[in-house]
């Protein structure tokens, strides 16, 4: 008996990238897979989390939330999601490719989702600097400075025209422009000096308001001694913007470990480790990157889209 | 003992070694879903479904998503190929989100506020 | 079978060529490494440093509390004692102490699997462990926190004058240490059994600690975003938890205690498998109700996740939502109490030796009944109100965590010492120590409960005079234990120098860690075992003569 198990032992030993706890490759392989698993039921009660918080208060605060996410850029959301979809598609080509034992193709998969994740990180990174300079970054002492262009385009205009050339006043609320934005004349280029968060429109409040349809929060949350009261609002708002960007954020975070997880992969792959035999990693990496398109799978609408359907009519109450 | 030195793993491992090669026609199936699923995701959400009930649209939009998420986590990640232990997995995960959920909102609803309440 | 032999021919093996303490002796050899038994080591040691730092503060807060008047510490700096006792305690002893430990070093042994999965990621969690504690270190030394190791908000958001950045980051580190430590033994359960190594071949102490992984990995990452959240909160003011503007302080609550209350049995099921092992081993009997103690471990592990409430019934949750937590709370004890009548039934007709170990399980049966049914008064939704956040909470928490878990680690950690070390530890101090233990717990919290009932609240600096009679008592107590902690650190260390060598099975047990030699080598096991007994097999199913063995052995020594 101990002759056998020490040929079987030898035998195996050999194999490219069996670790010395595991006595076959299908143990190793079976052992990764199930960690991997345990790590992303890991990440989505992390995850889970941030959507508890998100549950609790757009339960409570429904209009301020459709009012924020109103003001999301759905354009952009859309976009990032069908970019995140295609990287899912090569990645998960990457990965037959690499159960197939072809190099090349698999090098050439991995590198697509690297170019797709960093479209991914870039549109991110518009849509943040457009909030930034609008002003509804929810950090105190953030949202100081205007773009560069600020001092030639002194006062509001330059934020009314950002968002398109409508003439519909709520749209010129929608952007944000705050009192302290028409001090700012002259060379200064603070736009918003104290750095607070800027929030004027309250029109869905006061529309819910008139269609009935205010949660029992809501009806303390906005209004003061009866009257809607805009600050109040705005703080509910800011809310939501707050759960926006942590909530993207750590999804932007998880991204960029992700595509460190690639750049490793593909120099992996590139060295011709990964084998029909061993391809363990890229399946990994994988799942991980498929978990990552799901949380935005689900983010997409309950952040970007919650509130249109306010916008078109909305008299159905 | 002559046959193989692991009985332990194999019970639990029965179909998963053969690792299944997914033809390529379940992929881009999955991609051609997604992409639907997105654009049907927005324009729902551009329709007032409240005269259905109270937050209808973003039932919808879940179970879009969800169904999203199903096609993902069967076909991209494998999960329809995979060992009974990693089906359990994925959906003990979700189950203890609900669970989250359920039991905080247990409180919250009780006290009074109401969701989307008309 | 070789192992088979060494026993029954009486028990000197030979020596392994290395064991694993002697494979290698340079720092980088202990630091670098990937054997299990190793990190277990470090872990050893750094959890140990912990402990005494921790009991430390737990000796200002008695000293303290020896007089009604706040006068040995101010109430500024009592708030600070009081917090870095419990988070020491709780995140940087508790709960990685049995897992951690003995866990680290038993699981792949006690299943027969050369190590863990993933080596490298046990050491991993080492470091996250580590450079988690340093940085809560480094934040205590320089001014520390006054929240209350539970981090409620606003104290820790709107009215925080401490670091709780930096300690929040220390413990979200320190997280994933347990994060991981929980993967590496989910996975190593699920696919490094030896041959014949069952699902129901599994000793308690792993299906026990298979049951704590579940919670640490569903139940950490939401400590984790909590504490973010938390840390973010400071940093932008938002005031999610602040309701002057719409934030809810009620919500970190629930966020918190979904894990915390969780993590309370991530510090006690690994303590049930200890006791498990003990009571089944020294009353050489076959463990009473073997699925229903493994299953109930997984019970625990699932429904412990539905009560978080119970901690929160006055804190302005709803009354609907307290009746559904009160309600469960009960529920969940059902768990415990079939252990605890299980493991009673397995002492009945057993033939008990009181060694120490044993002696530290008895303790703990006994203990823990008291902690867990003064939980259920703590439940009860009426009887809290007049209960909670009084000395009743804290004397009910530290019978489970102290006579609970701490016991059932010292237990487990005599138990398994000689193999750890291959060094015996003397007999006749551990015995005192161990009732020296017994005394000074039970007189230290039991006046607690009076202390509680009669209204004396928890994390105050000065209580009315009437209640000194019983702080003096409490402190005298917290001195005895003290000692009986100190003693063990002594005697223990003593051993490794001076102890007798270690036979490979010094109490003639079937368990798979008892067929290898003491200390075992790197590998675990000469080839990898082949099981074909049942566990708690005393019979001569177990493939061993025990009886035989032990009766030669009884002459030898
Ligand atoms: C038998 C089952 C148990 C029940 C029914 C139970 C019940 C409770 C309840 C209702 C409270 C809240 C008291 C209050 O704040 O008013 C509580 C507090 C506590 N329990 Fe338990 N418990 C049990 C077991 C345990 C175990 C096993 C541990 C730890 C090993 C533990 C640790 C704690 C801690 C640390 C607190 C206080 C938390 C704080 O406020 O700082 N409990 N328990
Ligand atoms: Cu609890």
């Amino acid at each position: 008996m101990a002759t056998h198990a020490d040929a079987l032992h030898d035998h195996h030993y050999h194999a490219p990238g069996l670790q010395h706890q595991f006595e076959d490759m299908g143990q190793q392989q079976e052992s990764a897979s199930i960690g991997m698993w345990m790590f992303l039921v890991q990440e989505i009660m992390f995850f889970g989390g941030m959507f508890t918080v998100y549950l609790v208060f757009r339960s409570k605060y429904p209009m301020a939330f459709a009012a924020g996410s109103n003001h999301l850029d759905a354009f952009w959301g859309g976009l990032n999601t069908l970019v995140l979809i295609v990287s899912s598609l090569t990645m998960a080509l990457a990965v037959r490719y690499a159960q197939l034992g072809k190099r090349n193709l698999q090098v050439i998969f991995i590198i697509l989702t690297m170019i797709f994740g960093t479209v991914f990180l870039g549109v991110k990174a518009i849509e943040y600097t457009k909030k930034y300079k609008e002003g509804i970054v929810p950090v105190a002492g953030l949202n100081m400075r205007t773009a560069k262009t600020a001092s030639t385009h002194p006062g509001g205009r330059e934020l009314s025209t950002r968002t398109g050339d409508t003439q519909d006043p709520r749209e010129s609320l929608n952007t944000g422009v705050s009192e302290s934005n028409t001090h700012e004349t002259g060379e200064h280029s603070y736009y918003n000096p104290t750095g607070t968060f800027v929030w004027t429109d309250a029109s869905l409040a006061a529309q819910a308001q008139q269609g009935g349809y205010l949660t029992d929060s809501e009806k303390i949350g906005y209004f003061s001694n009866g009257e809607l009261n805009a600050n109040k609002f705005r703080d509910k708002v800011r809310i939501f913007f707050w759960i926006y960007f942590v909530m993207t954020g750590l999804h932007a975070l998880h991204m960029i470990i992700g595509l460190g997880v690639m750049a490793w992969l593909l120099w992996k792959a590139w060295m011709g480790t990964f084998s029909a035999a061993y391809y363990s990693p890229v399946e990994m990496s994988g799942l991980y990157w498929h978990f990552v398109d799901i949380v935005w799978i689900f983010l997409f609408p309950l952040l970007y889209l919650l509130g249109r359907h306010f916008l078109h009519g909305g008299a159905g109450h | 003992m002559a046959e193989r030195i692991k009985t332990a793993t194999e019970s639990e491992s029965h179909h998963h070694e053969e690792h299944h090669i997914v033809p390529l026609i379940y992929y881009f199936g999955v991609f051609g879903v997604l992409v639907v699923g997105t654009i049907l995701t927005y324009y729902a959400a551009l329709v007032d479904l409240d005269w259905i009930f109270p937050g209808a649209n973003t039932l919808l939009a879940l179970l879009i998503a969800f169904f999203k998420m199903g096609c993902v986590v069967l076909i991209f990640m494998h999960v329809w190929w995979s060992s009974r232990l990693i089906w359990l997995t994925a959906i003990a995960g979700f189950f203890w989100l609900a669970i989250m959920f359920a039991f905080t909102m247990q409180d919250y609803l009780t006290r009074g506020a109401g969701v989307f309440t008309g | 079978m070789q192992n088979v032999d060494a026993i029954n021919v009486g028990n000197i093996k030979e020596e392994p060529r290395v064991n694993y303490l002697t494979n290698g002796f340079t720092l980088k050899s202990w630091l670098l490494t990937k054997d299990h038994k190793r990190i277990a080591i470090l872990y050893l040691v750094t959890v140990s440093a912990f402990f005494a730092l921790g009991g430390a503060y737990a000796s200002l807060i008695r000293l303290e509390l020896l007089t009604p008047a706040s006068d040995l510490l101010q109430s500024q700096t009592y708030n600070k004692v009081f917090t870095h006792h419990g988070i020491i305690m709780v995140f940087f002893f508790l709960i990685p102490s049995i897992p951690a430990i003995l866990g680290n070093f038993l699981i792949p042994i006690m299943i027969g699997a050369k190590d863990l999965a993933f080596p490298r990621i046990n050491l991993l969690s080492w470091y996250f462990y580590m450079a988690g504690g340093a940085l809560t270190l480094y934040a205590l030394l320089r001014g520390g926190v006054d929240t209350g190791w539970t981090f409620y908000t606003p104290y820790s958001t709107t009215f925080s004058n401490g670091y709780v950045m930096a300690v929040g980051l220390g413990i979200f580190i320190n997280g994933f240490s347990s994060i991981l430590t929980g993967l590496n033994f989910i996975v190593t359960v699920h696919t490094m059994r030896a041959p014949g190594m069952t699902w129901f071949r599994l000793p308690l102490f792993v299906w026990s600690h298979y049951a704590t992984s579940l919670v640490m990995i569903l139940g950490t990452p939401v400590i984790a975003i909590t504490i973010l959240l938390m840390a973010l909160e400071r940093l932008a003011r938002i005031g999610i938890f602040d309701p002057a503007i719409g934030g809810d302080p009620i919500l970190f609550q629930h966020l918190f205690w979904f894990y915390s209350h969780p993590a309370v049995y991530i510090m006690i099921l690994p303590g049930f498998g200890v006791i498990s092992e003990l009571i089944s081993n020294f009353s050489r009997k076959k463990i009473f109700g073997y699925e229903f103690i493994a299953f109930s471990s997984i019970a625990i592990a699932v429904f412990g996740f539905l009560v978080w409430g119970h901690h929160m019934f006055v804190s302005g949750q709803s009354i609907y939502a307290g009746l559904v937590f009160s309600f469960l709370t009960m529920v969940v004890a059902i768990p415990s109490a079939i252990k605890v009548f299980n493991w009673a039934a397995t002492l009945y007709k057993g033939q008990i030796s009181y060694d120490t170990p044993m002696l530290y399980a008895l303790f703990f049966i006994g203990l823990f009944l008291i902690g867990g049914l003064t939980g259920l008064f703590l439940g009860a939704m009426g009887l809290v109100v007049h209960l909670t956040d009084t000395y009743f909470v804290v004397a009910h928490f530290h019978y489970v965590m102290v006579g609970g878990q701490v016991l059932a680690y010292l237990g487990g950690l005599h138990y398994w010492w000689s193999k750890i070390t291959g060094k015996m530890y003397s007999e006749f101090w551990s015995k005192i120590a161990a009732i020296i233990v017994f005394v000074g717990f039970n007189l230290t919290f039991f006046p607690q409960f009076i202390l509680g009932y009669l209204g004396m609240p928890r994390r105050y600096a000065s209580y009315p005079d009437e209640f000194q009679v019983l702080n003096i008592f409490s402190t005298a107590g917290a001195s005895i234990l003290a000692i009986g902690l100190i003693l063990p650190l002594i005697y223990l260390t003593y051993s490794i120098f001076f102890g007798a060598k270690a036979p490979a099975n010094p109490w003639m047990l079937p368990g798979l860690e008892w067929r290898t030699a003491s200390p075992p080598p790197t590998e675990n096991f000469e080839e990898t075992p082949i099981v074909t007994w049942e566990a708690y097999e005393f019979g001569e199913e177990s493939g061993l003569d025990l009886e035989d063995a032990r009766n030669r052995n009884k002459v030898l020594v």
